[in-house]
Order: structure tokens, then sequence, then C-alpha cells
């Protein structure tokens, strides 16, 4: 049985309580999380953008899959008052922090916009939206065409007559193969962890890591067991599902080859060491 | 043959042109069969690789996009009992290979061997023991679709407890431009990835070959893949009836080097390049 385990994931820690705190100890994983791996400003202009595109009107309503903390959904219902965000992940306390941490720092009025609910994507809870989607790869627990297929025709069926469904992807020629890489961030260090990737099934296993300047660190605070599907697959299931297109946003990059952030549609490009696409499927 | 670009000068150029290039004389399917193909350990491989599934052996073998059908001939040289059918669109290619391949054989030997010129999706010729598609030949299916009414095409030319075994290319640089070549002596094998995309896993591939007296047959075939993960294939086998895959790979020694022989793990690291083969059960 597939678990939602995306995002939110978490696994208790256990630790003893520790005489003098390291960094590692006072941190809130979830915030590091957010911090490390989460744009949701970015998110929320890219659907605005690609969803006026394809249904030439704005889009309101919002449903995350996968929400884990959530932040998508508040930030989506914070930036316009006609926006309204239905979030849902099976993880309660991830919910929870969630509620804490991003709802309630929410003005009344956008907080009254945002629904968090406990329950499995499969479930198919709440009503149709504008925009449905799965970001941060959380899909990937979906190891077999049979569950993803399902996962998709769920999703259609909430995704309202003139909606889309949004996904992300990673991949490249590092993105099938062990390897390690870090960034430094404000005040630690983010490590994403390529620990095993199989090529005779594309499962793979990724850890985020965090290390901290007192030398103390967070090993493996998420943890993802994924299988790594590929552009045309999903494009694929997603028509197979009912979809009636789908477009695939690749990001452009400037002289330096670096990522400017600004995702356009198309048809035919070179593969790169690491890249990530928004995948639309168009009801 | 050498061609005359200026008319005056015609004289002068033929004697000079007296002796043809070295690309001018070569045979282009000889230098394939010499630079990618190894029949002989193939079908060797097969027969081990189905006597390891069914504990038997295989009797009858479909060669699914033969060209030359240099692997049906190999067959059949292994025992007296050895039927083989091979399918090809292209009939120069076959007739190419019944002059070079058959025609090496006793009549006795070549009529246990059937080439049809035909679309391997239409499944002509009798059941067999073991279907194979070699070469990522299969990557000129380019749709799901496609690839998956091959796969009932080929199960149905099975018999019950027949096999069907193809070769998979992967690796993290498969999906991407890349170049090598191979000196084999007479003459220099290059093979050539010009372009991957990764929104459709569409590849575009070459081989050439380079002579010493600086000519070249360059491409001398071209191909216009998708390139298919091994889980998708997988998932396409299992869809079109397909009851069992066996996803193999090559058992090296302590040195890193390749034995040619097949075992069937659970978990393998990536590497840049690899291939190896798939089996399904009927």
């Amino acid at each position: 049985m597939a678990k939602n385990k995306g995002k939110g994931k978490s696994k208790g820690k256990g630790r003893a309580k520790p005489k003098k705190k390291s960094i590692a100890d006072r941190v809130d994983r979830h915030d590091l999380y957010q911090q490390s791996v989460q744009a949701p400003e970015a998110d929320v202009e890219f659907f605005d953008t690609v969803f006026r595109e394809l249904r030439g009107h704005a889009p309101k309503s919002m449903r995350e899959d996968f929400c884990g903390t959530g932040y998508l959904s508040c930030t989506w219902a914070a930036s316009k008052r006609s926006r309204t965000a239905y979030g849902v992940d099976l993880h309660a306390p991830t919910l929870a922090w969630g509620r804490e941490h991003n709802l309630a720092k929410l003005s009344a009025a956008a907080q009254e916009r945002v629904e968090l609910v406990e329950g499995n994507v499969l479930d198919g809870l709440g009503g149709q939206q504008d925009i449905v989607c799965a970001l941060n790869f959380s899909y990937g627990v979906f190891k077999t065409r049979a569950e993803l297929l399902e996962y998709f025709k769920v999703a259609r069926e909430k995704v309202a007559a003139q909606g889309i469904f949004i996904t992300e992807l990673y991949g490249g020629f590092e993105g099938i193969i062990e390897v390690e890489e870090e960034r430094e961030l404000d005040g630690f260090t983010y490590v994403w962890e390529q620990a095993k990737f199989n090529p005779i099934n594309h499962h793979t296993l990724c850890h985020i890591h965090f290390r901290f300047p007192d030398g103390s660190k967070i090993k493996k605070a998420f943890t993802y067991d994924w299988r790594l599907w590929s552009i045309p697959e999903l494009r694929e299931l997603l028509l197979e599902a009912g979809f009636v297109d789908t477009k695939v946003y690749w990001e452009r990059t400037d002289d330096d080859g670096d990522g400017t952030g600004d995702f356009v549609a198309t048809e035919d490009e070179e593969n790169q060491d690491s890249w990530l696409v928004y995948i639309i499927g168009v009801k | 043959m050498p061609i005359n670009v200026d008319g005056s000068a015609k004289k002068s150029r033929k004697s000079k042109r007296a002796k043809p290039t070295q690309a001018e004389v070569a045979d282009r399917h000889a230098l394939y069969e010499r630079a990618v193909q190894d029949p002989k350990t193939d079908a060797a491989t097969l027969g081990e690789l189905y006597r390891k599934v069914r504990k038997k052996a295989a009797v009858s073998l479909r060669e699914d996009f033969c060209g030359t059908a240099t692997l049906a001939t190999e067959w059949i040289k292994g025992s007296k009992k050895r039927t083989a059918v091979g399918v090809d669109l292209d009939r120069p290619t076959l007739d190419w290979g019944i002059e070079h391949n058959l025609g090496n054989l006793s009549s006795a030997d070549a009529k246990r061997i059937t080439l049809y010129e035909a679309n391997v999706l239409d499944g002509k010729g009798p059941k067999s023991d073991l279907a194979c598609a070699l070469n990522f030949s299969y990557c000129c299916l380019k749709q799901r679709k496609q690839l998956l009414a091959y796969f009932k095409a080929v199960r149905k030319s099975l018999k019950k407890d027949g096999l069907f075994i193809m070769d998979v290319l992967g690796g993290s640089e498969t999906m991407g431009p890349d170049e090598n070549r191979h000196n084999l002596g007479e003459f220099v094998y290059r093979w050539k990835q010009h372009f991957f995309d990764p929104l459709t896993h569409e590849m575009r591939c070459s081989i050439s070959f380079y002579f010493e007296d600086g000519s070249k047959l360059a491409p001398a075939f071209e191909y216009d893949w998708r390139l298919w993960t091994m889980p998708e294939l997988c998932d396409v086998l299992e869809e079109s009836g397909f009851s069992k895959t066996h996803r193999m790979w090559e058992k090296t020694d302590k040195k890193g080097n390749q034995t040619g022989e097949f075992f069937e793990p659970k978990r393998i690291e990536n590497q840049e390049s690899w291939w190896t083969y798939l089996i399904a059960e009927r």
C-alpha cells in the first residue's frame, strides 16, 4: 500500500535529552525543509501564469495533494482574496505543525480560505478545484503504473471542468545515479543524498540531511522511497487517466547556464545534468 | 562507385581512381556484423537463458527485426533439431543474409530457417519456444501503443511455455550526446548518439565506419529510437499478457570484467552505460 510520504513524512527522533543543546537539537526540521526545498511564492506565480495561458482566466481554487505542512496552500490563499486552498495529507503531526506555523500566521480572513485535511489522496476527499497539484515528487511513492494511474484518475476527478493538474519531476544524468549535493543556506547546510538508484526498476532512495556550524547534524531528516518516473511515462499516464492534453514546462537558463525561474512550454530539449520540470494535465 | 565530378578531367581522374577506396568496396552489412554482432555468443546465451528459466532446451527460435539473420543462422548450427524464423521489413537486407549467411549452410540446414519479409507486428510464422528482439530494434516503436501491440504479437507467436528475450540499453550516459570509437584493425567503428530528448526519450544514433585510406561510410546506419527504460518495458510486457519478467544483469569478475554470465539481481547500481537481457515468460 502506498502511503503519503512526500515532504511531510515524519520520523520520531527519540533522542535522549542532551545536557548541552546543539543546534541540531534546537532547530525544527519542518522549518528547515521549508527553507531548503520550497519556494511557494514562485509556485503560486507559475500556477497563475500557466493557468491564464491555458485557460484564459484567473484561477481561484487550488488543491494541494501531499500537502505536508500546507505551506503552498497557505501561500496561495494569502496571495489574493479570491483564492482558496484545500490541502490533503496522510500525516496528522505534519498537518498539525503546518496549522501552528503556517496557517496561524495568516490573517483571520485568509485562514478561513484554507482547509487542511488528513486523508489519503486516493480517497478523493473534497470538491473540484481549478488547480490540483502534487509537488515535490511525492507521487513517486506510487511505484506501479496501476497505482499512479489510479491516483491521476482521482486527481482528474478533483479538477474543475476548466481546470488543470500540475505536477513536478526531476531528472537528468545526475538524477539516475547515486550522488550527494550540498547547498549552503542561512545558518545550515542542506544535503540531498540519492543513496540508491536501481536501473532495473528505477526505484530510488533519497535522504535530506541538515548540518550545522557547531558540527551537529540531523541525518536522514527526511527519507524518500520512490520510483523515479520519466517525463514520457507521466505524460502517457495522464492521457490514459483522461486528461486531453499534457504540457511540459522547462526552466529557461541564462548565458551562464543558471536557471532563471522562468518556465516555458517546450517539446524538444537537450538532456542536462539535472533538471526540474512542471508537467501539466489539461482536463 | 567512383564519381567523376568534371567531364573534362575524366581521363586523368579515371586513372587516379582506378583503385577504389576502401569505403567503396566495403560491405556495410559485413562490417556491421563484425563490429556490433556476436551471433555465436548470442545464440549460446539465448539457449542458456531458456534452459535456466524452463529447465529444458529450446528448439525453435523466432528472430524479430532479424536483418541479415545472422543470429538465426548461428542458432540452427547449435543442434540438428533446431529451427529458426526470421522476420524483417527490409528486403535487400534479408537478401544479403540469404546470400552470405544462409548461403554458407548446407541446403538441409538452410531449410531449417524461414525468413519473412514482414512487419513484426503482423506475427507471421509458426509458434516458437523462444522469440527475441535484439540490438534494441524494438526502440523504433516509439509510441507505447505500438510497443504494446508488438509485445502482444510476440506473445501470440510463442508456444505455451515460450520465452521472449530482448536486450535493453541504459545508463546515465545513454541519455545524452555521446560518441565512442573502436579500432577493429581494418576499420574504425564509431557509435554516435546525436541527441536525446528527455521530454520524449527519443534519441538519434548512428554507426559509421572509417578506413585506413581516409575513406568512410558515415553514417552507415542511422537509428531513430525511443530509449525505453527497463521498468517501462516490464510494465508494457505485463500489460500485453506476459506472466513474469526477469531483469537480468551480467556478472563481473573480481576485476570488474564482464563474464558473459547473467543473473537476476534485485538491485544494481546504475552505470554510465550498460546493456542487458530482459526475459518475459508467456
